[in-house]
């Protein structure tokens, strides 16, 4: 799938990647989002607020200054001579400082606000017979400065009024705002976790049903809800999961019944090469040699069948096991007699006599049968089977191990896990696996001990001599 | 008259073939291809032994093993496809007395015939009565009575509970009642005997559920008690 869009900043790419998890790309919008409202919020309202504040106290200190200037106005025409008398007239009401140019002198009440403290430019309209009304900064304090012309006694009047009530309120304003920004981001990422993980939890649902499936729980599935988004996603996966499981029962019925139907012509080959067998000397020698390959035959023809259905039978997960608690000494002991190898050296490790191991006899003594066949067949010389615990001695036994030696080629390492495996050919595996059947013998031995809970290997004889030593490991505990 | 072994099997060659392998036992084969023809002529010529293959068209092998039953106590031999399904244990609980698993050799279908031939003889002849509560044995008549009446058992049950009783109180192991009755040494399949002696628990106990005569001892086996 090619991505159609040109080359991408990276925090962008970033962002998009699936580094970034879909619940935190989720978390990280929502929060963002709530915040950028809430600071564009904050801000307007701020704006606004301020706006209209000063506004009013611009009004106050306009209609104050007016009613102020009268007051000089009238004082400097009963005293022309005393602009400092009119000042003080007027100075007592308010924390407004008022300030007169008359007749080219400045007169101030308080030292604080002096002709200095006023722009020129706001001088020099007023001058013009402009009133003006402005705000400044007087020392790092926000004040108001309104000037008003009183040109029939030529004069100017000015007042200042500082603001720091206003700036408190401001203040305030300003960290409710924040706080209020503060707590919706908080807010956010709150909602916004709870959000994604709504979002994200049908995505974990799945996952965990695949796992399951994965695992073998074939008949799982989605329940579909109410949500018609999700239950696109539940249909889809619900029908894979139906197609699947058919596909597998499918493939296991069919390796299944393919050996199945196997069976009865085999019976037939069986029982008929047994009857020839047994009139054998009452045939001419040609015919009694193709007798001979016939039965031989047949019989590899039957376990090669056995071989086929069993593996496939593992492979449906079919498989039973009727297990019983066996005294795996005297289990070994007995599947030796019965193998093809019965005079075989059996060695049992006192600490093992007393331990029982929870087995299908049947299946087991076909495993153990094995692998005296395969001692027999490729190793040759004496065949030693050994039966003691994992653990060293002094441990707590948990294990017990069966063994079969020979004295054989042995196995070389690099193939001492593909000879396990399912028709292994070459090099030695070809010749390790089961002597009648296709190279199943020991892929059958490792499922077999697989499905009791064991493991089986091989490894160099115990006493370094050429040779291999062929291991089953077992739970086991004490009777 | 020889020996009559009934083989009940749907595919024509298998049983050709079992007919040729049997005959050269010296035994008379009668054949069968489906379980209502099976009926019919066992019905006409009882057999001294019945083979019958699970998987049979119409009627199955399973009732046709409990209708035989029904009016017999005849040794069953019945023939699975497999041997780790319920297959076998519904066999046994319909009536049968031993199992073989296709494909077989003739050679092994002889000697469990002959097996069953033989348990048709009682094991120690001289034990006249044997009692056990409201449970009675005739051994050399082959006759076992439960509160004074006849029960039908068949020649296996009847064999296992032989060999119960001459034990009496004793716990006898499942691979020592397999070889002793069977014939069957340390691989033999125990649910022959656990299926016979719930088979048992039916005919000879008041409750099967809570049998007092055939008992379980777990662990170890069972044993018979008064």
């Amino acid at each position: 799938m090619s991505d159609p869009a040109p080359q991408q900043p990276t925090w962008l790419h970033r962002f998009r990647s699936h580094r970034v998890g879909l619940r935190s790309r989720i978390l990280a919008t929502f929060t963002l989002g709530v915040a950028a409202l809430a600071v564009v919020l904050a801000f307007t309202t701020y704006g606004l607020t301020r706006s209209t504040l000063l506004r009013q106290r611009e009004d106050t200190a306009l209609r104050q200054a007016y009613s102020d200037a009268r007051g000089v106005r009238a004082l400097l025409r009963s005293n022309p001579t005393s602009p400092k008398a009119a000042l003080d007239g007027v100075s007592d009401v308010g924390p407004a400082e008022p300030l007169l140019h008359y007749r080219g002198e400045w007169t101030n009440t308080s030292p604080k606000f002096t002709s200095d403290s006023l722009p020129a430019g706001m001088k020099r309209r007023v001058v013009d017979e402009q009133t003006a009304a402005q705000m400044l900064y007087s020392d790092g304090q926000p004040v108001m400065a309104v000037g008003i012309p009183l040109p029939d006694v030529g004069a100017t009047f000015f007042e200042v009024v500082p603001l720091d009530e206003l700036s408190r309120t401001l203040g305030s304003v300003r960290v409710s705002l924040l706080g209020a920004v503060a707590i919706t981001t908080a807010a956010g990422v709150l909602l916004g976790a709870v959000a994604a993980r709504r979002a994200v939890q049908p995505l974990a649902d799945a996952a965990q049903a695949a796992q399951v499936i994965a695992g073998g729980g074939l008949g799982t599935r989605l329940e579909p809800g109410d949500d018609p988004d999700l239950q696109v996603l539940a249909g889809s996966f619900n029908d894979m999961a139906s197609a699947l499981q058919q596909r597998v029962e499918r493939d296991a019925r069919f390796a299944s019944d393919v050996s199945h139907e196997l069976r009865s012509p085999l019976t037939t080959l069986a029982a008929s090469a047994e009857v020839l067998n047994s009139r054998r000397d009452e045939l001419p020698d040609k015919a009694a040699a193709a007798v001979d390959l016939i039965v031989a035959d047949v019989g590899r023809f039957q376990s090669l069948v056995e071989d086929l259905l069993e593996i496939s039978r593992f492979d449906a997960g079919a498989v039973r096991l009727n297990r019983e608690d066996l005294l795996v000494a005297e289990f070994v002991r007995q599947a030796v007699s019965v193998s093809t190898l019965p005079d075989a050296h059996l060695e049992v490790d006192p600490r093992a006599e007393d331990l029982v191991i929870q087995a299908d006899k049947r299946r087991l003594a076909r495993v153990v049968a094995n692998l005296l066949e395969n001692a027999r067949y490729y190793g040759g010389g004496e065949v030693t089977v050994t039966v003691e615990p994992s653990q060293p001695e002094g441990e707590e036994i948990e294990d017990v191990q069966i063994a079969v030696e020979d004295h054989g080629p042995g196995v070389p390492p690099d193939e001492r896990l593909l000879i396990f495996e399912r028709f292994a050919r070459g090099g030695s595996a070809g010749r390790r696996g089961s002597s009648e059947g296709a190279g199943l013998g020991l892929a059958l031995v490792d499922e077999h001990v697989r499905v009791h809970g064991g493991r089986v290997w091989v490894d160099d004889r115990s006493d370094g001599e050429e040779g291999a030593r062929f291991i089953i490991e077992l739970p086991a505990e004490h009777a | 008259m020889g020996t009559r072994i009934l083989t009940v099997e749907d595919d024509e060659r298998i049983r050709a073939a079992v007919k040729l392998a049997l005959e050269d036992e010296g035994w008379t084969v009668m054949e069968s291809g489906n379980g209502e023809d099976a009926v019919e002529q066992f019905h006409r010529q009882p057999a001294d032994v019945v083979l019958i293959d699970l998987m049979l068209p119409g009627m199955d092998g399973f009732e046709l093993c409990r209708s035989i039953r029904r009016q017999s106590d005849v040794p069953i031999i019945m023939v699975t496809a497999r041997n780790d399904t319920h297959d076998v244990v519904a066999g046994l609980e319909a009536g049968a007395d031993d199992y073989m698993t296709k494909p077989f050799v003739p050679k092994e279908l002889s000697a469990r015939i002959r097996a069953l031939l033989r348990r048709a003889k009682p094991p120690q002849p001289g034990h006249a009565r044997l009692t056990f509560g409201d449970l009675e044995l005739i051994p050399d008549e082959g006759k076992v009575l439960v509160a004074g009446d006849e029960v039908h058992l068949t020649k296996t049950e009847f064999r296992l509970l032989c060999e119960l009783a001459a034990n009496p109180g004793k716990v006898l192991s499942r691979e020592s009642l397999l070889d002793r009755v069977w014939g069957y040494g340390y691989f033999g399949d125990g649910r022959l005997v656990d299926v016979h002696v719930r088979r048992l628990r039916t005919k000879v106990e008041a409750d099967a559920a809570n049998p007092r005569h055939v008992v379980t001892v777990r662990g170890l086996g069972y044993r018979l008690q008064a």
